[in-house]
């Protein structure tokens, strides 16, 4: 199986697995991640179909005895769901700099992202940079631990670093994170939380309070 | 046969199988449909001929399966009586906006508008794999179309997703 067949068949089914699919993953990195980054896709869209069928079903107003069973039996899927979802998850530390090594290139460009790229990336989030945040050269809208969230690398006098706007993952200090040749640390926010990455011989917490401060969460 | 002549454990079986299958079709109705009025209507009328031909549902491990296809069918011949307008996407969305809203998670309320938004030919094979768990076989064999066309439909599906999303997926290699 070469990339080009791996690939059509991940793109049809992200869960495929079998011998030819895990030799390849094994021989191809890039295709291991493509892999993970449409499993992960998956996950939310399995999360986006699932819909409260109670909400569909509000447009009636009667409701027969036997649909309050059926509701019972949406919370109990919905308490089995949290459950799950409360799972013991690979560390916040680990999917921050997973997420960043995937997108290696993302660290590497220099080209200003332009006004109207940034605003579709932050607008939908309701938040916006001030302008003490600095040159943001990289902005995409990330798969990151099942949510879709921006990803932005901004110029600094110490070199390129990396931000995570996490507004769906709380933390109620600071975290610090360090793994080969990277230093990080995950802030709480506002409205979740960021995470902030860079190279190990920066003063990190310096420019991560520039950072924290020039972001403007919104209401 | 009639229901009184099934008796009350056939009547005890349907009961069971539609008060745990019911959201699930209501979800798949509402996906297929883009209408929850339409979805509950679907839903109800299915349910109803279920029960008239529950006889010839030899395995009830298949229930789910074969109540999928009933609902098909019923949002086809829900076609055939009253043609559904052709109605604006941006209409579609605002009329089921609180049903795919989703608090403080604008991430997911984007991914429901993009599936919302996804034309019919890529939406419902996505549905049927992520949300019903069925295999690209399978989903051939419920909409009648080849493996392989399967198979484009839901590639397409995702990428025309990831390119609504402006979402990264592809690594450089």
């Amino acid at each position: 199986m070469n990339c080009l067949e791996f690939r059509r068949q991940i793109g049809a089914e992200p869960s495929a697995s079998g011998a030819e699919i895990e030799a390849h993953r094994g021989e191809c990195p890039a295709c291991a991640r493509y892999q993970d980054e449409l499993r992960a896709m998956d996950a939310l869209i399995g999360r986006a179909l699932a819909i409260d069928a109670a909400r569909i079903r509000s447009i009636r107003a009667r409701r027969p005895r036997w649909l309050a069973l059926a509701a019972s039996i949406v919370i109990g899927l919905s308490v089995g769901l949290a459950l799950w979802i409360s799972l013991p998850r690979p560390s916040l530390a680990r999917e921050v700099f997973d997420h960043v090594a995937h997108e290696p290139d993302a660290m590497s460009g220099t080209a200003l992202v332009a006004p109207a790229v940034l605003a579709g990336v932050l607008d939908p989030y309701g938040t916006r940079l001030r302008p003490g945040f600095g040159n943001v050269t990289y902005a995409r809208r990330c798969i990151f631990a099942w949510r879709v969230v921006p990803h932005l690398v901004v110029q600094t006098p110490q070199g390129p670093v990396t931000v995570l706007l996490l507004r769906h993952r709380n933390v109620s200090e600071a975290v610090r994170l360090v793994e080969q040749g990277y230093v990080g640390v995950v802030l709480p926010a506002p409205r979740g939380s960021i995470a902030i990455v860079g190279r190990d011989q920066m003063d990190l917490d310096g420019i991560a309070r520039q950072i924290f401060e020039a972001v403007d969460w919104g209401n | 046969m009639n229901g009184d002549e099934r008796g009350t454990d056939g009547r005890q079986r349907f009961a069971t199988l539609c008060e745990t299958l019911r959201p699930d079709l209501l979800r798949f109705a509402f996906w297929l449909g883009r209408d929850r009025q339409l979805a509950e209507d679907v839903v109800q009328e299915a349910l109803l001929r279920a029960w008239k031909s529950f006889d010839a549902l030899a395995e009830e491990g298949k229930a789910k399966s074969w109540l999928l296809t009933i609902v098909r069918r019923e949002f086809a011949r829900s076609f055939e009586r009253k043609r559904h307008e052709v109605t604006d996407l941006d209409a579609l969305v605002a009329a089921e906006a609180d049903v795919l809203a989703a608090e403080d998670d604008a991430g997911l309320a984007e991914m429901r508008e993009a599936l919302f938004r996804l034309d019919d030919e890529y939406r419902e094979p996505l549905v049927l794999q992520v949300m019903m768990g069925y295999s690209t076989q399978e989903i051939a064999d419920q909409m009648g179309l080849q493996r392989g066309a399967v198979l484009t439909r839901l590639f397409r599906a995702r990428a025309r997703l990831r390119q609504e999303l402006g979402v990264t997926v592809e690594p450089s290699s």
